[in-house]
């Protein structure tokens, strides 16, 4: 192989990436922003699906998992009737995004996932109604995985149990247990005296 | 360079189907095989997009077949392959949202599979547009089928269940026999017998079709 060849395949290579990278960038520039949207319409449908009820939200923001995520205090007729909180559980595969709502005792009422990129027939199935209504009605004492039939604690899907624990046990516990000390420790006067 | 004209189309478009079928004869891409079909519907979504893939990929390297270094070829079908990969994925979250919710997963894994690169190498690298595109169909088309038998099979021993794409699952066959399904088969040790069952099934029907052909 002479130096004449070298350059020329250096060049090739070099020219094809180049090619690849501009249209690459071209697609994403012009997608990026319609999913960024679509995302955001996303969250608004999951919102008015996890609580039909409320006609109003206080938005507010938190960290778990380093990761910035809302969370909504859900108003009718200026009371609170319950919570909406965007949490992550960490999976098999991904951070799986979900969203809870709970009502004014911090019972989960609804759980919906937005995201996550876990195995496709196995892992996937938390999107399922069947998993999701496993979780209904349970307080934070009873978000808790059991690989045994059950309906007093959560129990896995079989073949999925580390996804399983990830929505249940880190996603919604987590956020279940972040609601109640916030809001316990005032972080709202009107949703204090709910409370008490 | 074989030109088009002596390649007879309708016998390369059957020929990925039956006779070098991705799965079942040339034993590639076995991973997706076992990995994305414990549920037929999952099995039908991944077939899809390695469809839409493999097609596109092959009419894109057919058509670069003459600017293509020979010595740095293998770099640059990767690049094609994630590059339609990623662009096949930005534009489905962005103009089609329902449908990436169902089939994104998927697509993102098409990256590594063998069988692609294996056709833009052996196939489309050396001939032109028409047949590297009958080609891609032929060659996606038997991928969709070999892991539609393959997530049917299972899913139907390992739940009692079958999935359709719309994400409805028909009622649990096995209560009607009144014993439990084999949740084995929907792990991944069952997708390793599937494989190998329906494998063992499609080649001995193919002999037995060519012995009877032959007599």
């Amino acid at each position: 192989m002479t130096g004449k060849d070298i350059f020329k395949i250096t060049l090739n290579l070099v020219i094809v990436y180049l090619i690849g990278g501009f249209i690459l960038a071209f697609v994403y520039a012009n997608a990026s922003p319609r999913v960024f949207r679509n995302n955001e319409e996303a969250e608004k449908k999951a919102l008015k699906e996890l609580m039909p009820d409320a006609e109003t939200n206080e938005k507010r923001d938190w960290t778990i998992h380093d990761k910035h995520a809302k969370y909504f205090i859900m108003k009718k007729g200026g009371d609170t009737i319950g919570y909406v909180i965007q949490s992550f559980g960490k999976g098999y595969s991904s951070y799986i995004n979900t969203f809870i709502a709970t009502d004014k005792d911090f019972k989960v009422q609804k759980i919906n996932i937005l995201g996550h990129g876990e195995t496709p027939g196995l892992g996937d199935e938390i999107e399922l109604d069947y998993f999701k209504d496993r979780l209904k009605g349970k307080d934070i004492d009873h978000l808790k995985v059991l690989k045994t039939e059950t309906t007093e604690y959560v129990e896995a899907i079989s073949g999925a149990t580390i996804s399983s624990r990830a929505v249940t046990e880190d996603a919604v516990k987590n956020g279940v247990s972040f609601l109640i000390k916030t809001v316990k420790e005032g972080g709202n006067a009107d949703v204090k005296q709910q409370q008490h | 360079m074989s030109s088009s004209s002596n390649i007879n189309l309708k016998e390369l478009f059957l020929n990925g189907i039956i006779k070098e079928n991705t799965i079942f004869k040339l034993a590639l891409s076995l991973c997706p095989s076992i990995a994305v079909t414990n549920n037929l519907k999952n099995g039908i979504f991944m077939g899809a997009a390695v469809l839409f893939v493999q097609v596109m990929v092959n009419i894109t390297i057919s058509l670069m077949r003459n600017i293509i270094e020979p010595k740095v070829r293998l770099p640059i079908f990767m690049l094609v392959i994630s590059g339609w990969v990623t662009v096949t994925q930005l534009m489905m979250a962005a103009f089609a949202p329902d449908v990436y919710a169902k089939v994104g997963l998927y697509i993102a894994l098409i990256v590594a599979f063998a069988s692609i690169l294996a056709r833009a190498e052996m196939f489309a690298s050396k001939n032109t547009f028409v047949p590297s595109m009958v080609d891609g169909v032929g060659m996606g088309i038997g991928f969709l089928f070999a892991l539609t038998v393959i997530s049917f099979f299972r899913e139907l021993v390992g739940k009692g269940t079958l999935t359709v794409p719309t994400g409805m699952a028909t009622q649990h066959v096995f209560t009607l026999i009144n014993t439990k399904p084999v949740l084995l088969m929907v792990l991944p040790a069952g997708g390793f017998l599937a494989v190998g069952i329906l494998m063992a099934l499609f080649n001995w029907i193919n002999a037995w079709y060519a012995a009877k052909v032959a007599r």
